[in-house]
């Protein structure tokens, strides 16, 4: 049968077993545990040799819903539901890295993250090499046999650098090391992680995919397509459970230790953000283009950085990778820190508040805040300007952010 | 036939037997959720039908995802 599109999949995604009341939603299993009917079926449910949930930081049904729906979505291997998107990138981190060995990665990264890499990680062992991710060359010689991964996001929050992945994988490939994706900004349906040789996506789902800010998520998503037993780490467990490898590692030792579950209420709002998702992204990708091309004509703009724009240096990579629609983000630069604040304040409609993806267009100074912990040397090397402004964009009418845009800007 | 299945002896009344047959015959739960590992190996899912069971090998059912019953 021919395969259904995105959004038709994203809302009949059977259910594992039928609803017992026929209900179209699966129900909220707000409970802790599920008993068994003897303790011999207890045993082998521990064995993982009976499907049954035991105790809901391991496994939900409602969470199992979402994650099995976003499996559906993806064709991936597995997927993960966790309580955000840092505790996907740690808790993936945790299951194939340790003390000694390193990862590759760019500077030009989420504030959060690169503050997981440098201090949280570091402090337990493992290296961090940066390097210029558009430099291929300058990768190939950072990466030895203790690399664990190259990691990268697919649109950097907020350098809105766009890397080309084919050549990123095709390094990885050859080195024989697994390929990490940050998703964030092009979640599923802007991005086949799989078609360009990514091995394995973490994104937050409190952006794009909750609906609209409703709750704190994150996801692993393992296309299996990497050979495990190529990670030191990991290589004794893939001779016994090959492509399940990584799954095992995180639902039998890593998520379960580190309890950084999602909870069933998110997966229940998450589940529900999930049908909506291609309209949301397609009003707001609609909307960031429309916005960006009125800010290149206003006055007081020095730049304006999104990759949908035919005067951004990533605008024919971005295509070739997302399409018409390279996310929801974008950042323009004033003449000053001072004028950036003064801007920020003067906005009636658009919400002073950091986050992204929310229905909601939001605006925030990174170097003041999410970049607040570093010094100006690092910031600059982080590609975080002090003139520089993030802007989340919506799904609100395009021309009453541009309105509000210019009401701002009159004040200047 | 005689094979293992989850460590278990078990004996087989039919000549030929698939992995998607035992799964059948076995009432397993979730079959769409099941991994299966023949003599240790995991069997690629669209291969289920086609792998036939031969007397003495070793199966083993693992989930991964939890499931409910």
């Amino acid at each position: 049968m021919k395969e259904r599109k995105f959004s038709t999949r994203a809302v009949h995604t059977k259910f594992l077993k039928e609803d017992p009341h026929g209900a179209l939603h699966m129900p909220v299993y707000e409970n802790v545990t599920f008993e068994f009917k003897t303790a011999e079926e207890l045993e082998l449910a521990f064995l993982g040799r009976k499907p049954g949930h035991m105790y809901s930081r391991i496994s939900n049904p409602t969470v199992e819903n979402f994650e099995l729906r976003l499996k559906e979505l993806t064709n991936a291997a597995a997927v993960m539901a966790l309580s955000s998107g840092m505790a996907a990138i740690s808790n993936l981190i945790l299951a194939i890295a340790g003390s000694g060995d390193n990862i590759v990665t760019s500077k030009h990264l989420f504030g959060n993250t690169f503050s997981l890499f440098e201090k949280t990680l570091k402090d337990w062992g493992l290296e961090t090499r940066y390097c210029d991710l558009t430099d291929t060359k300058r990768i190939a010689k950072l990466v030895d046999s203790k690399t664990r991964a190259i990691f990268f996001e697919t649109i950097t929050n907020p350098q809105m650098e766009v890397v080309d992945v084919k050549a990123l994988a095709k390094i990885a490939k050859e080195s024989g090391i697994l390929l990490v994706a940050d998703t964030t900004l092009t979640p599923p349906y802007l991005f086949d992680s799989r078609e360009f040789g990514v091995d394995v996506e973490v994104l937050s789902s409190t952006k794009y995919i909750s609906g609209g800010a409703t709750s704190v998520g994150g996801l692993i998503i393992d296309n299996g397509t990497y050979n495990w037993s190529k990670n030191r780490k990991l290589a004794s467990d893939a001779k016994k459970y090959g492509p399940f490898t990584l799954l095992n590692r995180l639902r039998r030792e890593v998520y379960r230790n580190i309890g950084a579950c999602m909870s069933a209420h998110t997966a229940f709002l998450q589940s529900i953000g999930l049908e909506t998702l291609a309209l949301r992204i397609d009003a707001s990708c609609a909307n960031t283009l429309a916005v960006a091309k009125a800010l290149e004509k206003l006055g007081h703009i020095r730049s304006v950085n999104y990759p949908g724009l035919a005067s951004s240096p990533y605008y024919k990579l971005a295509k070739r990778q997302f399409g018409a629609k390279p996310g929801g983000l974008l950042t323009f630069d004033l003449a000053s820190k001072k004028e950036c604040f003064k801007f920020m304040n003067a906005l009636k409609l658009i919400r002073r508040a950091t986050n992204l993806n929310d229905n909601r267009t939001l605006i925030l100074h990174p170097a003041s805040t999410i970049f607040c912990e570093y010094d100006a040397k690092l910031k600059k090397e982080m590609g975080v300007r002090e003139t520089m402004l993030r802007l989340a964009v919506g799904i609100e009418d395009n021309a009453d952010l541009i309105d509000d845009i210019k009401q701002a800007l009159g004040g200047l | 036939m005689k094979i293992k299945v989850n460590g278990k002896d078990k004996t087989i009344d039919v000549s030929s037997l698939t992995i998607a047959g035992l799964l059948k015959t076995d009432n397993v739960a979730n079959p769409e959720q099941v991994s299966v590992q023949l003599n240790g190996e995991f069997v690629d899912r669209q291969k289920f039908a086609d792998t036939r069971l031969k007397d003495g090998d070793a199966v083993d059912f693992l989930y991964f995802m939890g499931g409910g019953e």
